[in-house]
């Protein structure tokens, strides 16, 4: 169903390996040069973490929703990020992103710290969330949705979105906002190829979407991962996501609960 | 029939208009703000214009080009970074846009009234030379003419941006969502400033250009630019030709109904209307337009200005709190009776303003509707009590003074009820201009008008054959205001209250869950109405006599940001919003009072609930940090840790999962190994909750290893404890817990 699951077998056969490694304290870094040689074209950085978060807080008004958080996120990776409704998944994904400032705690990106970047050079450097809602510009033609984005990141051509998904084809000239949820998300992710992303956040992927779209989109998910960007996937279907992660966060009201070899949550 | 002369005389004003309207049509489309500054600073750059030109000396063209390419668009820029950048940031609300584009028009129009007065000033010199081209009846002035060419030129080129461009795109992907505008690579701030800056900078030419024709005044300038809004309501905020071509033909219709005149009763109205037709448009259209109702998304919904999140739970210790701030807050309106005479007099102002607040409290606080006419309510009820006095009230008989008084105030209700019935079905920025312009068409057609206003005294008041000296009046005074607050607290408490904060924070939930939003909203209006027509009347008895200026439809706009500053939700913050605009008008010179508030509207950003809101968090804050001095630090560190061995369990318990059948099933008789668990808590001095024991009881019944991530989030110091043992593995280099 899901084509990472093709990978999954493979990674738990392999799982005690390097679950146990970075257990024992060990690197990640041998867990991302194993990765590495699965996939075609990734660029990690030097010691293999794309992304650090350490001591997290983050949260809105008086509300603390991130009570300290670390992070990992290995480079050229598919790490699912799981929890209940108000772990603080999102939230992660959005202090990530720049939207939601940390109060407290650093960020790095490949080995630079960033805490205090903007969203919008987050995103022009290649660091890209796609939001569970309001993923698109709902008042804008789909043509204009992509072209916006391809136009930013300096490459006005919007053919590579239209033969990933060959169904926005017919549908250029319409109103985002009035296509189903599905075709919203597909085109989200459309636009998120454009920016031509190094690491792609994609929150609540299935969310409202039948299994069959779902596995339509987690199965384009596994392309782009294995084109070598490091992907992070907040999501409640978690048999899809943790078929195609390598690393699994569990989240629990702000604080990380979990982190390990998917083979070891799904197999417990 | 039509003039050609008139239809040419028309197109100067129509044509400002219309350039009004596209400078508010751009800030608008490139930033979602209606900009009700927009007037304030079309004021503010008019004053400093004529500033150079009169008192400096300095050349026309150099003053022009100073104000038209530095300040106005400065102006711009800087509102953007410092006012409405930081509340986009935030996703604040519309409606708090909205206050805050209120601040900026108060603080724009407090500088202009504290720099240089509130009179008018008729010297201010045109830009383009008074000279007419063309010949008899077909000339037109190079003004008109300049004026049409600049429209022509921005029309252009914004139609060229808007659709050939990439920046038009971007402005549209921006206005569409912000956020995810910056997420896709969209500078976002760099459109917001640019559409700021372009759309002050017609502001600055509407202002210049209006200024040599209707004088310079603070209040009166920035009220014809507000009436401008006409033309973009017309527009729908979006067309920019429909704007230009409604600027244009409001224009030239107003000066073709010149040529006509109206003989009897309504003589007088029809004059008004020939130079109030902007006005009258503006309320027709918002009146009966169907397709406005959804106009500026929620904004009316008010929600976010209010701090209280429900009406008092009634609690014994709140109640003694309020007690004692009620009795320290009438010890304070008492105060006054000890003063001089002359002080007691200008302390009149207080409890009468504190009513019209309390209306506005209603109204906003409590069901959520931006309310931007009150002034009208206001002058409504103290022009009816006055006529009531004099016995002039057409089929009503002459009454005693406070009799007069409180009929006159429920005589409001009918209007209120009247004009809110099709106001509350506008929601949002609809709303906030449906209520502008009634109390503008009031203030046009009733309050300005000489036969009905001029000369309308307040007779001395008698109880029971006594003359009401100042003290009593001061009493009567605070009976009112006693009957405003009860109004208040009748409506905040009980079924009824958590129906109107149920409407407030969320109308279309309301709505499902049974509750009749729009006859609350209407009550909540109509009351509204009759409060501020008591505070109204009271107001023009305190003064002596009728005073349209003191109920001019900007007074609403400045009162209604004066109620958002102290707090819309607060009946104590109105009052105490009165008692500091009387004093700081006593106390300073004229305008001072327009100008604090308008500073203190611009520190919503920052207080967001208002003063009042910042004194509660304050008192809080105090009382937390006095707690923390003083009771024993007990027990803090168990908090976080509790939740964290239930919830490690949910993500098994998903039952989307699909193992998940297996991880819930109840296991044939397996129970998971508690008392381990029970250990590892005990040697951490923690407790299991009943629940967290159950979802272990259950979980590990029928997937023991489900019980595995417990560990993980427990690494005890004692690492022998079988559960950690057994899944030490899971631990990340990181460290499994801080």
């Amino acid at each position: 169903m899901f084509p990472s699951k093709d990978r999954a077998p493979s990674n738990a056969g392999a799982g005690a390996g390097p679950s146990a490694e970075i257990a024992a304290g060990s690197s990640a870094s041998a867990l991302a040069a194993a990765a590495a040689a699965t996939r075609r074209g990734g660029t990690p950085a030097s010691d293999g973490i794309e992304l650090r978060l350490t001591g997290g807080r983050a949260g809105y008004g008086n509300v603390e929703v991130l009570h300290g958080l670390d992070l990992v996120i290995p480079s050229g990776k598919v790490v699912a990020m799981l929890g209940v409704n108000g772990a603080g998944k999102s939230t992660t994904l959005r202090v990530l992103a720049g939207l939601v400032p940390l109060r407290q705690g650093t960020l790095t990106w490949r080995g630079e710290v960033i805490t205090k970047m903007s969203a919008l050079d987050r995103s022009r450097r290649g660091l890209l969330l796609v939001p569970d809602e309001r993923a698109v510009f709902a008042s804008l033609s789909v043509r204009d949705n992509l072209m916006v984005v391809a136009e930013a990141a300096g490459y006005p051509d919007i053919t590579p979105a239209l033969d990933a998904f060959p169904k926005l084809r017919d549908r250029l000239p319409q109103r985002a906002g009035s296509m189903s949820g599905g075709e919203r998300r597909m085109l989200a992710l459309a636009r998120a190829l454009l920016a031509r992303p190094s690491v792609l956040m994609v929150d609540e992927l299935s969310l409202g979407l039948s299994p069959k779209v779902a596995a339509e989109l987690f199965e384009w998910l596994a392309t782009i991962a294995a084109g070598g960007t490091t992907v992070i996937l907040a999501d409640q279907y978690t048999e899809a996501a943790l078929g195609m992660a390598d690393l699994v966060y569990v989240l629990h009201r702000g604080e990380r609960s979990f982190v390990g070899d998917p083979a070891e949550l799904a197999h417990a | 029939m039509v003039s050609v002369e008139l239809a040419i005389a028309g197109l100067a004003i129509g044509a400002v208009a219309a350039l009004s309207g596209i400078g508010l049509l751009v800030t608008y489309r490139t930033n979602g703000v209606l900009n009700l500054a927009h007037g304030g600073i079309a004021t503010l750059v008019a004053y400093v214009y004529r500033e150079m030109t009169v008192e400096w000396g300095f050349p026309v063209w150099l003053s022009a080009v100073i104000a038209m390419a530095f300040l106005a668009p400065g102006l711009g820029l800087l509102l953007e970074r410092l006012v409405f950048r930081p509340l986009a940031r935030r996703r604040a609300s519309a409606a708090e846009t909205l206050v805050a584009s209120l601040g900026v028009l108060v603080l724009s129009l407090g500088m202009c009234a504290g720099i240089w007065g509130l009179g008018t000033r008729n010297d201010t010199p045109s830009i383009f030379p008074d000279e007419r081209v063309g010949s008899g009846s077909w000339s037109i002035e190079v003004d008109t003419l300049s004026t049409l060419a600049l429209i022509l030129v921005a029309c252009v080129f914004l139609g060229v941006v808007q659709n050939r461009t990439r920046f038009g795109r971007q402005v549209r992907a921006v206005v569409d969502d912000r956020e995810l505008a910056e997420m896709s690579s969209i500078p976002a701030d760099r459109v917001a400033a640019v559409g700021w800056a372009f759309g002050t900078t017609l502001a600055g030419f509407t202002g210049v250009l209006l200024a040599p024709r209707f004088g310079l005044s603070p209040y009166g300038l920035s009220l014809v630019v507000l009436t401008t809004f006409a033309v973009i309501v017309a527009a729908r905020l979006s067309s920019l030709p429909v704007a230009v071509l409604t600027g244009l033909a409001i224009g030239i219709a107003q000066s073709e109904l010149t040529q006509f005149s109206v003989t009897g009763v309504f003589a007088d109205t029809y004059r008004t209307l020939t130079s109030s037709l902007f006005v009258v448009v503006l309320l027709v259209l918002l009146l009966l337009s169907p397709k406005l109702r959804e106009l500026g998304g929620d904004a009316g919904s008010a929600g976010r200005l209010s701090s209280r999140e429900a009406p008092e739970r009634g609690t014994l210790g709140e109640r003694h709190k309020n007690l004692i701030i009620i009795f320290a807050g009438i010890v304070m309106l008492m105060a006054p009776l000890f003063f001089g005479a002359a002080d007691l007099r200008k302390a009149f102002l207080v409890p009468a303003l504190a009513l019209i607040f309390l209306s506005l409290v209603i109204v906003t606080g409590y069901s959520g509707q931006v309310s931007l006419g009150v002034a009208g309510y206001a002058g409504l009820g103290a022009l009816f009590s006055l006529k009531l006095e004099a016995g002039e009230f057409p089929g009503l008989p002459e009454m005693p003074g406070l009799l007069a008084i409180l009929i006159g105030a429920l005589l409001v209700a009918p209007i209120g009820l009247i004009t809110g019935y099709p106001a509350i079905r506008r929601r949002g920025l609809a709303l906030a201009l449906t209520t502008f312009a009634v109390g503008a068409t009031v203030t046009v057609f009733v309050f300005n008008q000489p036969d009905l206003s001029v000369g309308v005294y307040a007779e001395p008041l008698y109880l029971g054959g006594w003359m009401l000296n100042d003290k009593a009046f001061y009493i009567v005074e605070m009976v009112g205001l006693g009957l405003g607050l009860l109004a208040v607290y009748n409506l905040h408490r009980g079924r009824l209250g958590r129906a109107l904060v149920a409407v407030r924070d969320h109308t279309e939930g309301a709505a499902a869950v049974g509750v009749d939003v729009r006859n609350l909203k209407l009550l909540a209006f109509t009351v509204s109405s009759v409060v501020a027509g008591l505070g109204g009347a009271l107001l023009s008895h305190s003064t002596g006599s009728f005073s349209s200026t003191q109920f001019e439809p900007m007074q609403s706009l400045l009162w209604f940001t004066a109620v958002v500053v102290f707090g819309a939700d607060s009946a104590v913050g109105a009052i105490i919003a009165a008692a500091f605009i009387v004093s700081i008008n006593v106390f300073f010179p004229e305008g001072s009072s327009t100008l604090a508030v308008g500073i203190l509207a611009l520190s919503l950003g920052w207080l967001p609930g208002g003063l009042a809101s910042a004194v509660r968090g304050l008192v809080r804050f105090v009382a937390l940090r006095l707690a923390d001095e003083f009771v024993e630090p007990e027990g803090t560190a168990p908090r976080p840790r509790i939740p964290s061995q239930a919830g490690v369990l949910t993500p098994a318990a998903q039952p989307t999962t699909g193992r998940s059948p297996a991880a819930v099933a109840p296991g044939g008789g397996v129970t998971v190994d508690l008392t381990a668990v029970d250990r590892v808590a005990a040697a951490r001095g923690l407790t299991l909750t009943p629940f967290g024991r159950s979802l272990l009881g259950r979980l590990g019944g029928g997937a023991p290893a489900a019980a595995l991530p417990v560990a993980a989030s427990l690494p005890g110091p004692n690492g022998a404890s079988p559960v950690t043992a057994g899944t030490g593995t899971l631990n990340h280099p990181e460290g499994g817990r801080p």
